[in-house]
């Protein structure tokens, strides 16, 4: 878990962030977390910084940002994130939302924001795309952590160490010491008051995708089965222009189980012109 | 003394090679494992039992819990409305339908208002914060739920308080802008209301508001500190001593002719902790706000969520404990005569019994006993000596 030195203010909110790159003069990345903020440990961080400054938040509620009073649904964190943006210093920055940040980002994205250059969702959950029998995003609160850590990894062996994600109760008992699970009780509980109920989506969200005008690459992790390739694929396509990446010996954290693929794949994406319509 | 059936309906006839394999037997056992013609039997058997205890002066409890084999009564104001007329003399108290479960406490008002009615005011209204398996079966946030009750409790008085038509309620949890129940209660103001809860705080809160306080199988020392919490918010509050009828326990019970017989049936009643609390890590030790952040390291160690159950089920020792009172009709009289001393005075004894594999027969017995041989015995105790329990209080006090 990261120190809580470093500060990051948004309007009346501070939330503790991670930094890593700066300085390089790159595009400015700000990174949405998943189920827990983003571990300092994580290998892909350093690979990613060589491509730009690396601002990631931790949501209220999760690592040591506070949680204000009566912040609890996602309508808070997506004013929120739109308060981030105001206040990095950059004309440009390039979002990326991972699983739970996925549908942060995908939200913030159909609201706007004038900063808002480019969109990279990694696994993200969010929308309801299947019919009403069918499970489109498994329920992390429901089902069993042995099951969980079997869906979200391709090679739940190779788990990189410290970086906790979905079937994270597994790895009590290895090396995971107190204070990492103190803070990883609370990102859980923070977790549950943002997204039990619809469970980690917003019935109306894909009715607004379409607004989403800056160039979007969807990145999946090939044995995803917390949400589904198939269920990235019908993700992107109500995203005008987005792009589907596919990573292969991946599970629902390519960043974490193959960091250099991952990172190669968002630096092809920046690099890449803006194809939109320029306005007239 | 007051003296409580509490019987949960569970449904004991699941083949164990189920069970054992059951990574939960509540919110994910397949129903195919419950029989509906045996859970008609168990129905008839236990208002059959109710109808003996209003006969012979011992009050109802009824309760709900769901998708599990520890509990038939899937909706405690339903089982309650059935009790009302089933009954004519005793209480009953609803502890109570899963109010942080339930999306409008409105309804729950309007439900418990009628049953009053029905009864001609014999009702009380019990709350349970609930939690666990019941968050999955009802799919109910378990986040704030401690606040989510507060509310709930504080629009159901609303509801059955006001008379002068429609009033609004734009709460955090709960909006209802047009609430005009009917009937209105039976009881005025409203019938009485209980909690089941031994964390402090709420103690605490419920001294403030006069609410009667039970606690579950806590013990000789638990239910102690629960009630001495209670206590002392009123002192705190400026609010007079309360009567010891602001306090209540449930406690395993079994009455027999002999001490054997009252510990050898007794013992059938521990499959409620053998057997019925079975749950999947998922539902219980991980489910979000079971425990406080800073205490997840030793739950997570250890594997257990809340203060660890007794893990001793010998009936002598559950007795030894004052979880269970079990015994021939004097033993047991002096059990809970004991217990009242040791609490620092209590007033309502809720007793399960029909709990398990214990028999309708051998609920019947009991039950008659009890109302025969017991309950005469905790008539007009005297004061118990002040110096005496403030002695106790401060011993617990030091040992805590």
């Amino acid at each position: 878990m990261s120190a809580a030195s470093d500060r990051l203010r948004a309007g009346p909110h501070e939330l503790e962030v991670l930094r890593r790159g700066a300085g390089s003069g790159g595009a400015k990345l700000l990174l949405v977390h998943g189920i827990n903020p983003v571990s300092p440990r994580a290998p892909f961080l350093d690979l990613l910084a060589e491509h730009g400054e690396i601002i990631a938040p931790s949501h209220p509620g999760f690592g040591n940002s506070p949680l204000p009073a009566d912040f609890d649904t996602m309508y808070d964190l997506v004013h929120l994130y739109l308060g981030v943006l105001d206040a990095v210093p950059a004309d440009k920055v390039t979002m990326l939302g991972f699983s739970f940040g996925g549908w942060i980002a995908a939200e913030v994205a159909v609201s706007g924001h004038r900063k808002l250059d480019r969109l990279v969702l990694v696994d993200p959950v969010g929308v309801k795309l299947g019919g009403r029998e069918e499970r489109d995003i498994a329920h992390l609160f429901n089902t069993s952590p042995d099951e969980l850590n079997r869906r979200a990894w391709h090679d739940p062996a190779r788990r990189p160490e410290g970086s906790y994600g979905v079937g994270w109760h597994t790895a009590i008992g290895e090396a995971m010491t107190d204070s990492e699970m103190v803070t990883l009780a609370r990102n859980w509980d923070s977790l549950c008051l943002f997204a039990w109920r619809p469970h980690m989506y917003n019935p109306q969200l894909k009715h607004w995708l379409h607004r989403v005008t800056v160039p979007a690459l969807v990145l999946w992790g090939a044995s995803d089965r917390i949400v589904t390739p198939d269920y990235g694929r019908a993700y992107s396509r109500l995203i005008p222009g987005a792009r589907f990446e596919m990573i292969e010996g991946a599970g629902h954290h390519p960043e974490l189980e193959q960091p250099r693929a991952f990172v190669d794949q968002v630096a092809s994406f920046l690099n890449e012109p803006d194809r939109r319509a320029q306005p007239a | 003394m007051e003296l409580w059936n509490h019987c949960e309906n569970p449904y004991p006839f699941v083949p164990n090679e189920v069970l054992e394999q059951a990574e939960s037997v509540r919110a994910s056992l397949p129903n195919k494992y419950c029989d509906p013609k045996i859970a008609a039997r168990l129905y008839d058997e236990v208002f059959d039992e109710y109808r003996l205890c209003d006969d012979i002066g011992i009050h109802i409890v009824t309760n709900e819990h769901h998708s599990g084999i520890n509990n038939l009564w899937a909706a405690s104001p339903v089982i309650t409305g059935i009790v009302a007329r089933l009954t004519r003399n005793v209480r009953i108290l609803s502890l109570g339908t899963l109010i942080t479960v339930r999306p409008d406490p409105v309804r729950v008002a309007e439900e418990y208002a009628t049953i009053d009615v029905l009864s001609r005011g014999r009702l009380d209204i019990g709350f349970v914060k609930s939690g666990a398996t019941e968050m999955v079966s009802g799919d109910a946030n378990p986040m704030r739920i401690r606040e989510r009750e507060w509310e709930a409790i504080d629009l159901i008085e609303k509801s059955l308080t006001s008379h002068d038509g429609p009033f609004s309620w734009e709460g955090k949890f709960f909006i209802h802008p047009h609430v005009n129940i009917w009937p209105r209660p039976y009881q005025q103001p409203r019938p009485e209301f209980w909690a089941a809860t031994s964390d402090l705080p709420t103690c605490a809160e419920l001294g403030r508001r006069s609410m009667v306080n039970t606690l579950l199988f806590g013990g000789y020392d638990r239910t102690r500190q629960a009630f001495d919490a209670y206590k002392k918010a009123r002192v705190e509050a400026g609010l007079p001593a309360p009567g010891e009828d602001r306090f209540s326990y449930m406690a395993f019970a079994y009455v027999g002719d002999t001490d054997e017989e009252g510990l050898r049936i007794g013992q059938k009643i521990a499959w409620f902790l053998t057997v019925s609390i079975k749950s999947a890590p998922q539902f219980s030790k991980f489910q979000p706000g079971a425990v406080a952040p800073e205490m997840a390291p030793q739950a997570w160690r250890t594997g257990a969520a809340r203060r660890p159950r007794p893990t001793n089920l010998d009936a002598e020792i559950l007795v030894g404990q004052g979880q269970m009172f079990a015994g021939n009709p004097d033993t047991v009289a002096k059990q809970i005569k004991e217990f009242r001393r040791r609490v620092g005075g209590i007033e309502h004894i809720i007793m399960m019994t029909r709990q398990g594999l214990v028999t309708h027969a051998e609920a019947e017995k009991s039950f008659t006993l009890a109302a025969r041989e017991v309950l005469p015995q905790l008539q007009d105790l005297p004061p118990l000596d002040a110096d005496e329990t403030a002695w106790l209080a401060r011993r617990g006090a030091a040992a805590e």
